[in-house]
């Protein structure tokens, strides 16, 4: 009989003590609105559930220059958020040392969706993305091992990652983890164009005749949603010579690789300038002026552009106006974005 | 109340089940002797010669194990499916492997050298995986499965280095190689020797000259990853 009454009570404090430790976790759920008429996310939420802790964790991290080796480049140093999270008005982005970016830093949007990252296609996952600019030497050439250690020494982020996990375990996976639940919230859906296609606006003349034109002759590689169909594919620009950069051939090493970049999405593109790999295109005239002259197609030259892309003066007109409706004026001002403890990202603060 | 008394017997008798079954268990250790030839590796200091004739010497040696299994004598496996080691040279604690196990004999052992695909996409992982322990190609998702670093007077890149980072995991290019090796001893413990020397002169002839670099996935990081596989046996006691 004594034997029983210590194994119930033994039963009972295991309860209690289970249910103590469950209790003092509980992180705010951040709900992820799949936009209308949108696919699923590929991004596996079960792996990472999205908190506000989480996000704000994230947010912190981004804009912490502490994971760079000098303090000087936080994620958002190349990746602000007025630009849709691309670099403002830079080719090429600066890096620690200075140093410069071997690729134009793209628009950081949608990315729950995305099955691979860069401009090649090399990394496969978002939660390894960002140990990529923290080590890389022209980005933040810091070691992961230092960044760790630098926010366990700082009492804030323990609070931070104790709300987001439950403890304060700092470590490789919490801070890629908490990073991406910060990017994966950045969906941009709400542009002029979404509008219209909800039935909410309705475009002007040249936007409409502008849409016509996209349908037949860019949406085949810009699809929409996304304005991406996410392919690999060469558009006829000639290697640089100084930047040797061969694209999606880097990852597979096959021939027939060579000069393919990845299709990138054209939502904000009004404010993504420069553009193309390696920010060649000063605007989206220089973008046209490609297209309609001066691509150079070799053998992997996209087989719709084996005879260049014709497009009149009127019909770049038109163009630009409907790739104007893609600017997310909602998504580029959400002050949830901004900085902790500010509400807008000044243009003024960034770096050269 | 009668059926409040099954639910405690019930729990009684799982309880000394489970303490049964553990009481069974017992340590089995597998200990990674990294060595050249007939000598034990010493990092650094030690100049060897490969089959080639190239001379070397080792500054790293790391690579991973994953999916062990062990066989006893009657056939009967027991799977560590979810346990990855990465094995040092430079750090003795690592080298051994201690796993809880019921089976009296080990008749044979079976191990992965490198890391599973499905780990190597599906995002960030941790402890022997986590990316910090420099074994991850950052721009190119995936494990490095196995490294060897040096230098030799044969290879022609800056300050005479050699480096040899072995992974991929994608179809047609996937360097996990499957090791078997039948054990002969009745202890605890399980001692195998990893010889560096078959990294060059194993399956395939491997020069420092021609490929003293190794840093992406592919046909040179399939054929080292043949030669890994043929480096480890059992060894022998005296
Ligand atoms: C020095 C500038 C710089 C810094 C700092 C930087 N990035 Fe980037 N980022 C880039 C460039 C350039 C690319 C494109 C690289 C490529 O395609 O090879 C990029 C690409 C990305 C992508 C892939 C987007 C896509 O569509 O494929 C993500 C995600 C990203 N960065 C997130 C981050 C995070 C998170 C951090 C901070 C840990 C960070 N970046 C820090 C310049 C930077
Ligand atoms: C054959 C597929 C294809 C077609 C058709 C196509 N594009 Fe592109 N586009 C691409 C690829 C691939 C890139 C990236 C090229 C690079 O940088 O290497 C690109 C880049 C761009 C960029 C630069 C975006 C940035 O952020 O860097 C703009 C703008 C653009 N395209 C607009 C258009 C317009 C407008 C049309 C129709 C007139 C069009 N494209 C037709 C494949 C295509």
């Amino acid at each position: 009989m004594k034997i029983i009454s210590t194994i119930i009570a033994l039963i009972v404090l295991v309860g209690f003590a289970i249910a103590w430790t469950t209790a003092t976790f509980h992180p705010t759920p951040l709900r992820f609105v799949v936009p209308k008429g949108w696919p699923q996310p590929l991004y596996d939420f079960k792996n990472n559930p999205l908190t506000v802790e989480g996000f704000t964790l994230g947010k912190t991290l981004f804009y912490d220059g502490r994971l760079s080796k000098d303090g000087n480049f936080s994620c958002a140093s190349c990746h602000q958020q007025f630009a849709a999270f691309a670099t403002y008005e830079h080719n090429l982005s600066h890096g620690y040392n200075n140093s410069l970016t071997e690729r134009n830093a793209p628009a950081l949007q949608n990315l729950a969706w995305q099955k691979e990252f860069m401009w090649d296609g090399g990394i496969n996952h978002l939660d390894v993305q960002p140990i990529a600019p923290i080590t890389n030497e022209h980005e933040m050439a810091e070691t992961l091992e230092n960044v760790v250690n630098k926010l366990k020494n700082d009492t804030s982020y323990q609070r931070l990652f104790r709300s987001a996990f439950g403890d304060a375990t700092i470590n490789t996976q919490r801070i890629m983890k908490a990073l991406s639940q910060f990017m994966l919230m950045m969906v941009s859906s709400n542009s002029k164009y979404d509008k219209v296609m909800r039935g909410e606006a309705s475009f002007i003349l040249p936007e409409q005749l502008g849409y016509n034109i996209f349908k037949m002759k860019c949406a085949s590689c810009h699809k929409e949603p996304f304005f991406t169909d996410f392919s690999y594919r060469d558009i006829g620009m000639p290697m640089d010579e100084v930047l040797k950069d061969e694209g999606r051939k880097k990852i597979t090493r096959l021939k027939s690789d060579s000069l393919k970049f990845r299709v990138p999405s054209l939502r904000n593109v009004a404010v993504t300038d420069p553009y193309g790999h390696d920010g060649r295109f000063f605007s989206l005239m220089n973008v046209f002026e490609h297209y309609r002259k001066n691509m150079q197609p070799d053998e992997n030259t996209d087989s719709l552009l084996q005879h260049k892309l014709p497009l009149s003066n009127f019909e770049i007109g038109q163009l630009t106006a409907f790739l104007r409706t893609l600017t997310d004026t909602s998504f580029l001002t959400n002050t949830g974005f901004a900085p902790p403890g500010y509400s807008l990202v000044p243009p003024q603060t960034h770096l050269h | 109340m009668r059926r409040y008394s099954i639910q405690i017997l019930h729990t009684c008798i799982v309880l000394l089940t489970v303490y049964h079954v553990h009481a069974q268990q017992h340590s089995i250790v597998i200990q990674f002797h990294p060595k050249v030839g007939a000598q034990q590796l010493q990092l650094f200091t030690e100049a060897y010669s490969n089959s080639n004739g190239e001379p070397f010497t080792v500054n790293r040696f790391r690579f991973y194990v994953s999916h062990i299994v062990l066989i006893d004598e009657h056939r009967q496996e027991q799977t560590f499916s979810n346990d990855y080691f990465l094995v040092d040279a430079a750090d003795t604690a690592s080298q051994k492997i201690m796993l809880p196990t019921s089976f009296k004999k080990i008749h044979a052992i079976r191990f992965t050298v490198g890391v599973d695909s499905l780990r190597n996409v599906s995002g960030v992982q941790t402890g022997a995986l986590d990316p910090m322990n420099g074994m991850f190609w950052t721009w190119n998702t995936g494990y490095v499965f196995a490294k060897l670093e040096g230098q030799s007077d044969s290879s022609h890149m800056a300050a005479h280095t050699f480096s040899y980072h072995v992974g991929g995991y994608k179809p047609g290019e996937n360097a996990t190689r499957v090791v078997v090796l039948k054990t002969n001893t009745d202890n605890d413990s399980i001692d195998i020797t990893v010889d560096e020397l078959k990294w060059f002169g194993g399956k395939h002839l491997i020069s420092i000259q021609q490929y003293p670099v190794c840093h992406q996935p592919g046909s040179l990081a399939m054929q080292l990853a043949d030669n890994i596989a043929g480096s480890f046996s059992i060894e022998n006691h005296p």
